[in-house]
């Protein structure tokens, strides 16, 4: 099986608020500047029905992208009305299953959260692939989930700091001496510390990183331990470091810097060496509105709606008829576009779900040494 | 007819004759009936939770003391452990030592009270987004603070203030002030103002009328404000993860990341230990000569 | 003020020291322009003492907290032996001080609080111990030592206060109304106790009370004190029989007030005509035919008129009886002259006495040495 798991993306409670506000001005600036958008006309019969469909988000700005690009068009289409909750959390579907008192249909999570769940329990419905659009690419379907953005996790860096000289690889990242400055990296609180980044600076071949050797990882990782300045905790943090020059150069989420290269910061990623990874739908199991649930999963995983959210925000789509209806420009963006996909790494899920207890620990110990 | 309707008014009446008389026998039902919307709402919103978190650290995934058997031996436990008390005390003293003098202004002014409250509480109205921008705007590497240093030539390089333990302490100070200010304030205006008068008639100096009269007259709102923000400090969690340095971890932090992992029981162990420390500290504050009164009434 | 004896700690009760004069001379005190003191000049003898009797807000309690140090004068200038302190500050000023409400330091023991003084003057330890035991023994407090204030009685705690401004020996003791907050009883007890311990140690008291029965009863001389002003100064009884105007006269036990106008004068006599009788009344004072006075007259001093022979020296007046009183020792009667004037009478009880009826119509007569004019 192609499924690869992956804890979800540590967006925290707490943090999670102030996450929000730091990400609220750059969302306003982006939804002005909008491209032509293709506009889907009908749906299947089969996909039509009543009622309702809760789904839990991560709010914000991922929100507001999907609030345009699924969930308006489904319920014109399609007659279902759609109820968006923020505050998606695998936790919560956990505590939500083992109560019976399941307030959600579907759930946004990394595929990585759903296969951890559904290690200690029957946490999630199966999805009805009978709805599903072909284009969707196999690597994309698991039993119960299905994926449906895909992002990266990429070095940033200020293109002003290094007299136009720019990193191209982990290496010199690592490199204190050609590339001058503090970082930033993942720290406490990550259940997956970069340990893949560690390894390629260490010169291991990105096709040879999984198993990670996590020892290997922490004895790279203390060879730059002096030049970070940051281990940050939640992803409106590098971007904010990256414009306040408090860092010269960061891991970051891919979709936090789109906006701020609209803001004229003078930053950029490097694609090369990043690491994709995605998110997608899960239905809790003994979700009331179970059927609708799958009808959603399927509209927002087809051509149109998967563009649509392309361009609103910067994350790949997984439907491979999306890309004709989205402008090269834009194909810069995506991690999932071609040019793109093919210098990304993809994160191995199962090796995280299998070792991530050990990893963290590891991991932790060695930070607080 | 009239038998269904003589009976209630009598049940009225016979009920109201025993509820005086047990009134009289229980003299503690009458309090304990004006608190019961508290306790009921404490019990479904506070011991529930906290018995099912108790409950959690012990039978997650099977009964037994594995949990807290496996805390000594856990050295990124006892590490942050380390981190968040010791935090928490340096931040206790350094509120301490802010707060007093503010504390001691606000008992005696008079007319500019009102504005001195309002600065004092002004940390209570701002968001925490707000606040931690500010410290990074103050206290980053290219912030207004290093900007005039350098400016003013006092520095060549820009000092490294944010992203370190110092940030987390000097933000934690800032949020927590409030919490020692008011208890110690109030502690001092209800120092009758005459004592300070016979102890000056008496031959003390002004020094000596704080040292030997209104300080430990003061010490009730003292350990007041210490415990609050002591216990509160071993809490934090936005503003260490914000502006402190790589070692800032808290307990919080560590709980967080648990429950991320779906280490439930292990989870609700640290908060259970979290917990106990923070009832720890009350009771022993209570022992304490002097500050015993604090949560008791006085007669 | 003399540096030197605030650090000396002599024993108590080794004979009398002398006590401080203190003079205050065109004493004022104004807050935001409301004048609390107002020209206060007084002096205060070398062992005296001196009451400060005077209503709430008539500046008695001002007049003591600027002796004290605890307020500064807006004006005018306090002495004591001669030496002007109101730049000094209290803690240098070396006078004891009893507060209404006691002012015990609560989280300090009984010795505790009585030593206070002693540490502030570093007497050697052993010493304040001796002279703690002294000062407890003195105000019959002997092993209390140990309590704290909250564990005695108000009488105890007032003795505790007492104790504690007096071990240092001082050689002025101020009291604001160290009285007020006790019951009749320990109050009286307690004025007796002052007295001796005032005639024991021969220092100099100002004491402040509103009460005019405890200020007659303790006081060397009374300063009656109204808005500010001295109303007038001077012993007990010259301040009950003779009055110097109006306040004194009612604020100081009771008075009748006649309105009268003036008809004739002979020697050190006035003939005043009130309503169609002539009242006499000595005086010293130059008053004109015709000037409009008032007679004041102690209830106390009236009679039936019917138990006393007619003479010169006797003043009298009809009255109609409106209200009758029996109070144990006394009987108090409400009268009305013929022009309406109310009058009060008090008179010994007595079985043989005559009660009289609400309605009598009787004369009333008082010694013409018990007429004022105020």
């Amino acid at each position: 099986m192609g499924e690869r798991s992956i804890t979800t993306i540590n967006r925290r409670r707490a943090v999670g608020l102030i996450t929000a506000g730091l990400a609220a001005p750059f969302v306003s600036r982006w939804a002005g500047a909008q491209p032509a958008w293709p506009e889907q006309t009908a749906v299947p019969d089969i996909l039509k029905g009543s009622g309702e469909v809760r789904i839990a988000t991560w709010g914000g700005a991922l929100q507001q992208a999907e609030q345009k690009a699924y969930f308006e068009p489904f319920e014109k289409l399609t007659g279902i009305k759609v109820r968006a909750l923020p505050g998606a959390d695998q936790a919560k579907v956990k505590a939500m299953v083992e109560t019976g008192n399941v307030e959600w249909d579907i759930v946004q999570l990394s595929n990585g959260s759903i296969m951890n769940l559904m290690k200690s329990g029957d946490y999630f419905e199966r999805i009805d692939y009978s709805l599903i659009d072909d284009g969707v690419g196999k690597e994309y379907r698991s039993e119960y989930g299905l994926e449906m953005l895909v992002w990266a996790s990429v070095m940033a860096y200020r293109t002003d700091a290094f007299n136009g000289a720019a990193p191209a690889s982990w290496a010199d990242f690592w490199d204190v001496g050609k590339f001058p400055g503090s970082r930033a990296l993942y720290g406490i609180g990550s259940e997956h510390p970069e340990l893949e980044f560690a390894l390629m600076a260490a010169g291991v071949p990105a096709d040879k990183l999984y198993p990670l050797d996590v020892d290997k990882a922490l004895a790279s990782y203390e060879k730059i331990r002096k030049s970070v300045t940051k281990w940050w905790t939640t992803g409106a943090q590098p971007p904010q470091m990256l414009t306040d020059r408090e860092v010269v150069m960061t891991t970051v989420w891919n979709g936090r810097m789109a906006a701020l290269q609209e803001q004229g910061v003078p930053a950029t990623i490097c694609w090369n060496q990043g690491v994709a990874r995605r998110d997608g739908w899960g239905v809790p199991k003994g979700a009331k509105n179970k059927a609708n649930a799958m009808k959603f999963v399927a509209y927002s995983t087809m051509a149109i709606p998967q563009a649509r959210f392309a361009l609103s925000i910067p994350y790949g789509p997984v439907n491979e008829g999306s890309f004709k209806y989205i402008p090269p420009e834009r194909m810069a963006l995506l991690p999932s576009a071609p040019e793109i996909k093919k210098q990304l790494i993809q994160y191995d899920y199962d090796w995280w779900i299998a070792n991530q207890d050990m990893a963290v620990a590891k991991f932790n110990k060695w930070l607080l040494a | 007819m009239s038998d269904s309707s003589m009976t209630p008014s009598m049940r009225i009446l016979g009920g109201r004759r025993e509820w005086s008389r047990w009134r009289r026998d229980i003299p503690w039902l009458t309090p304990l009936l004006l608190a019961a919307p508290l306790l009921l709402y404490m019990a479904v919103f506070y011991a529930i939770p906290v018995v099912s978190m108790l409950l959690r650290s012990l039978n997650d995934p099977k009964w037994s003391l594995d949990h807290y058997a496996a805390l000594p031996s856990d050295v990124v436990f006892l590490k942050v452990l380390w981190i968040t008390l010791s935090t928490s005390f340096i931040v206790t003293l350094a509120t301490l030592m802010l707060a007093y003098p503010v504390a001691l202004a606000l008992s005696r002014a008079r007319s500019t009270a009102p504005l001195i409250l309002i600065v004092v509480l002004l940390p209570f109205w701002t968001s925490v987004l707000v606040r931690t921008y500010a410290w990074m705007v103050l206290l980053g590497r290219h912030g207004m603070i290093n900007e005039a240093l350098m400016a003013l030539g006092i520095i060549e390089q820009p000092l490294r203030l944010l992203n370190t333990t110092l940030a987390t302490e000097i933000a934690m100070v800032h949020i927590l002030l409030p919490y020692m200010i008011l208890p110690i304030a109030n502690a001092l205006r209800q120092i009758d103002p005459s004592l300070a008068l016979a102890s000056s008639g008496l031959g003390a100096t002004p020094w000596g009328t704080f040292r030997q009269v209104t300080f430990p007259l003061s010490m009730p709102g003292v350990a007041a404000g210490m415990l609050l923000v002591f216990v509160l400090a071993l809490g934090f969690y936005i503003t260490p993860a914000m502006v402190g340095g790589s070692r800032d971890i808290t307990l919080s932090m560590l709980i967080a990341q648990e429950v991320d992992q779906l280490h439930w029981g292990y989870a609700a162990t640290l908060s259970t230990l979290l917990l106990a420390v923070a009832l720890g500290l009350v009771a022993i504050a209570q022992l304490l000569p002097g500050v015993g009164n604090t949560f008791r009434t006085s007669k | 003020m003399k540096e030197a004896s605030g650090r000396s700690a002599l024993p108590m009760g080794d004979g009398c020291l002398r006590g401080a004069s203190v003079s205050l001379s065109d004493l004022e005190r104004s807050y935001g322009g409301v004048a609390a003191v107002a020209g206060v000049s007084l002096d205060i003898q070398s062992g005296e003492f001196l009451t400060l009797l005077g209503p709430s807000g008539s500046g008695k309690t001002t007049t003591l907290m600027m002796i004290a140090g605890f307020q500064a004068p807006s004006k005018g200038d306090i002495a004591i032996d001669g030496v002007s302190v109101v730049d000094t500050p209290p803690y240098r000023r070396n006078i004891g001080m009893v507060f209404q409400n006691y002012a015990l330091f609560p989280h300090l023991t009984v010795a505790e609080n009585i030593a206070f003084p002693l540490k502030q003057r570093r007497v050697p330890k052993v010493e304040r111990a001796r002279l703690v035991a002294e000062a407890l023994e003195l105000m019959h407090l002997p092993g209390y030592g140990g309590r704290y204030p909250r564990q005695l009685s108000g009488g105890q705690q007032q003795r505790v206060a007492v104790a504690r401004a007096l071990v240092f020996k001082p050689r002025l003791l101020l009291m604001d109304e160290p009285l007020g907050a006790l019951d009749k009883q320990l109050r009286e007890n307690l004025q007796l106790e002052m007295r001796r311990l005032h005639a024991e140690l021969g220092i100099t008291f100002i004491y402040v009370t509103h009460d005019q029965e405890e200020a007659l009863t303790m006081s060397d001389r009374i300063v009656v004190m109204n808005d500010g002003k001295v109303a007038q100064v001077g012993r007990p009884e010259d301040l009950y029989d003779r009055p110097c105007n109006r306040f004194v006269a009612s604020f100081i036990g009771e008075s009748n007030f006649l309105p009268a106008v003036v008809r004739g004068l002979e020697n050190d006599m006035v003939v005043a005509e009130c309503g169609g009788v002539l009242l006499r009344a000595a005086t010293s004072q130059r008053l004109a035919i015709g000037a409009e006075i008032t007679l004041a007259t102690r209830p106390e001093r009236l009679r039936f008129a019917e138990q006393l022979a007619e003479s010169d020296a006797i003043n009298r007046i009809a009255v109609t009886v409106t209200e009758s009183v029996f109070a144990g020792e006394r009987c108090r009667y409400l009268l009305k002259t013929e022009n309406g004037a109310a009058m009060v009478l008090k008179e010994v009880s007595s079985a043989t006495v005559r009660r009289r009826d609400v309605g009598d119509r009787v004369e009333i007569a008082w010694s013409v040495a018990d007429t004022i004019i105020v």
